[in-house]
């Protein structure tokens, strides 16, 4: 690894910062046929993109999202259970992206651990 | 599976190229499902490697999804998209979640993107976002404690910037 990259490692279930810098590398323990495919399948790279918005991310800000259902706009766990469909609308810089990135942390079953 | 668009990027961001970012994204976790390998060896045999055509890559998506538990697809910025892909890519998430009731979706997007999600998704629940005063006066706290010339700064200063910033947003 080289220094003052930051490298990360998608070992299945996390991609893991090893240390900090302004690159992001993704390495997965794929065979070389599926470093292929994945690559086939899209040449979008999701995974290296949640790392920097996670990276930006002010600890605390959008946390309205995980308020009790009671709360004018939070409650995304009611809204999960309730729907199967979900949209956040608001103009650049309301918090669209940080409620994004919390709802994909949804995908680890505990929105409690949202803050990781 | 989390997708972000992004206007600098809309030349990948095809509707194959982004329904495919969130195929990679499951198969990389759980590791690659033969019936992907075997789609791959024969685009690579038969057609020199082409991408998968969208109908294909959808049925895919929707073998690969049903396997699984649950699945949150989380796109965000759906506005910094272009149209006709997004209109693809929203067609394609109706198809597969109508046959997927272990699969949520997840959209963020300015104001007059909502409308069109409501054309393919009628029934999604809709949050307008609006700017909360706790979040944007932590974030100013963050970029004053880190200002470069903290010389230039006094306690009468950073309590104008707050106080005339958060005015500010508070009218739009």
């Amino acid at each position: 690894m080289s220094s003052g990259c930051r490298q990360v490692t998608g070992n299945i279930n996390s991609f893991n910062v090893l240390n900090s810098s302004n690159v992001v590398n993704l390495i997965t323990e794929a065979d070389a046929e599926g470093r292929q495919i994945l690559q086939w399948l899209s040449p979008l790279e999701p995974q290296q993109r949640h790392q920097g918005v996670r990276i930006d991310r002010l600890d605390g800000v959008g946390n309205w999202l995980l308020k009790p259902p009671s709360s004018e706009i939070g409650g995304i766990k009611k809204m999960v259970a309730l729907s199967q469909y979900c949209s956040v609308t608001g103009i650049q810089g309301w918090g669209k992206h940080i409620s994004g990135r919390k709802a994909s942390c949804l995908e680890k079953g505990n929105a409690d651990i949202i803050d990781d | 599976m989390g997708l972000y668009c992004d206007f600098l990027a809309q030349q990948e961001q095809s509707t194959a190229g982004m329904l495919g970012a969130i195929l990679k994204q499951l198969v990389n976790r759980r590791g690659i499902p033969e019936y992907i390998r075997r789609a791959f060896q024969k685009a690579k045999k038969e057609f020199g490697g082409r991408g998968l055509r969208l109908p294909d890559l959808v049925e895919i998506l929707k073998k690969t999804i049903t396997s699984l538990q649950r699945v949150f697809i989380c796109i965000d910025a759906l506005d910094e998209s272009v149209p006709k892909h997004r209109r693809g890519l929203l067609e394609s998430l109706l198809e597969i979640v109508q046959l997927s009731s272990n699969a949520r979706i997840f959209l963020t997007g300015r104001p007059y993107i909502g409308d069109e999600i409501a054309k393919f998704f009628s029934k999604a629940i809709r949050i307008p976002v609006n700017p909360i005063q706790d979040d944007i006066k932590s974030y100013l706290d963050m970029r004053l404690d880190g200002d470069t010339d903290p010389d230039a700064m006094d306690d009468e200063l950073r309590a104008d910037i707050m106080r005339v910033i958060l005015a500010k947003i508070s009218e739009m």
